[in-house]
């Protein structure tokens, strides 16, 4: 069954005190809906991606109140997958088109973080571990940070390696007018901010944001109007034991192997096909790893590769957040799957602008939930 | 939020047998941003043990130093008050390691 993706819409990410959520929704929902062509009533069942809004808003019931701000009374869902919540609900909105359920659905990705102070947020994100590493006192980057040890010494990387990460992230950030942080940042930068789980620095993670992010996706025939459809050829998810400790490798992330793997399966192609990949950058640790699970790279040389330029826009072979990923695009949680398939799929029709990946043709997007306990996988084709 | 009592005293019910087991240190960090209730023992060291009975586990170290942040670092489990509570919230004792 061909699912195609008509319209993709992703707002302003950052600190936006003086937008609500619902705004924040509308705003993403009725320009996604205008890209596609179509109108609300068209549109069969709408899917959220959300992970934080019954924990900080002490809302729940999150799809009939977004509903509400489309201004149709159609089925809707809330999905919840930590912060792979974005690619889940898509995920699941595929499932509904492939089971036949709906032809034309809406999936928004959400999150509303900067009300709430840091220790808050530590607290809630931590709501996506396991009650020991809670009652251990670790926190996200504290979990990435063990990640990060342990592969330093497997393959003698060093802090500077990651850094390369950030400061690569940082720089495809300055070509994104929707990028929280439209800065350069070097990797002294990022070697003498200021430590929050050693040896990750403030500059090695990502920041809280707010953000929303929609796309239009048809396994009908409503495709025809629109110029330059968008394929998603693989759809896959993957899960993993919730607690880091629990697994065999801290050096690389079996959710995200499972499920790319069955997704270059599906879309019959290997790694090296791919020309553009949206990679879950929530620390500088997750995408070196990531671009080994994923096969762009050989084992233990994820970080060398990316600090060497091998995934930076206008040099490299795959190029990796051509948006400024999680870093320095910004992690609103629930957002962030389906800004990545905004950005990839703004990558295969040509319109990203000054961050053009030339000739891309093949995407790809990656979004991790927790430590690594769920993946969620993507391929799109032009 | 208050954590429920009921749910306290269904974990603790098993938290003595914990107590005294011997591991070493499999991987180490330093958490200087910590969630609201840790907040007031931060800079701490976060663990994943390696107990002698093989099992993986993960806890906080303290009573220590930073010589004491090698891997390979014989640690044993001792009972200690597990955070800063809210009001009304009961106290809770729990499982942490230090160094031996």
């Amino acid at each position: 069954m061909k699912m195609q993706i008509l319209g993709a819409y992703s707002t302003k990410f950052g600190e936006l005190w003086n937008v609500s959520p619902r705004t924040l929704a509308k705003e993403a929902m009725e320009n996604a809906l205008k890209a596609s062509g179509l109108k609300a009533t068209q549109i069969d069942a709408l899917f959220v991606g959300n992970m934080l809004s019954g924990i900080l808003g002490n809302q729940a019931n999150l799809g009939s109140l977004l509903v509400e701000e489309l201004g149709v009374q159609i089925p809707a869902f809330k999905i919840e997958g930590a912060c792979a919540s974005g690619g889940l609900a898509l995920h699941n909105a595929i499932n509904s088109l492939k089971a036949g359920q709906y032809k034309t659905v809406l999936v928004l990705g959400i999150e509303k973080m900067t009300d709430h102070s840091q220790d808050e947020i530590t607290t809630a994100l931590m709501a996506a571990g396991s009650d020991e590493e809670r009652m251990a006192g670790a926190t996200f980057p504290g979990v990435y940070a063990l990640m990060a040890q342990a592969y330093m010494q497997k393959y003698k990387a060093t802090e500077e390696d990651l850094a390369a990460v950030s400061v690569k992230n940082h720089y495809h950030g300055t070509l994104n007018s929707k990028a929280q942080f439209q800065f350069l940042v070097t990797v002294g930068d990022v070697m003498r901010s200021s430590k929050i789980a050693d040896p990750l620095k403030l500059l090695d993670c990502s920041p809280i944001s707010d953000g929303a992010a929609a796309v239009v996706i048809t396994s009908g025939n409503v495709a025809k109007k629109v110029k330059k459809p968008i394929h998603i050829i693989a759809s896959e998810v993957g899960t993993d034991t919730l607690s880091l400790h629990d697994r065999k490798s801290f050096t690389s992330l079996a959710a995200v192997i499972d499920a790319s793997t069955k997704a270059y399966k599906k879309a019959g192609i290997k790694p090296s096909d791919i020309d553009v990949a949206e990679i879950h950058d929530c620390f500088s640790i997750s995408e070196a790893i990531a671009t080994e699970d994923l096969g762009f790279s050989k084992k233990g040389e994820g970080a060398r590769d990316i600090a060497k330029g091998k995934r930076t826009l206008f040099k490299g072979d795959i190029i990796c957040n051509p948006s400024g990923g999680l870093k320095s695009c910004g992690h609103p949680v629930g957002a962030t799957g389906i800004k990545q398939i905004v950005e990839i799929t703004e990558q295969l029709r040509g319109t990203a602008q000054k961050r053009q990946v030339k000739r891309a043709r093949i995407g790809l997007t990656h979004n991790v939930g927790g430590s690594g306990a769920i993946a969620v996988i993507h391929i799109l084709r032009s | 939020m208050v954590t429920s009592p009921v749910k306290l005293w269904r974990r603790q019910k098993n938290t003595s047998a914990l107590i005294g087991k011997k591991g070493k240190i499999l991987q180490w960090t330093l958490i200087r941003v910590p969630a609201k209730s840790f907040m007031d023992q931060a800079p701490y060291p976060v663990i994943i043990v390696k107990m002698q009975n093989g099992e993986h586990t993960i806890g906080q170290l303290v009573d220590w130093q930073e010589k004491d942040l090698v891997i390979g670092k014989e640690v044993v489990s001792v009972l200690r008050r597990l955070r800063t509570e809210e009001k009304e919230d009961v106290i809770y004792y729990n499982i942490k390691f230090k160094p031996l």
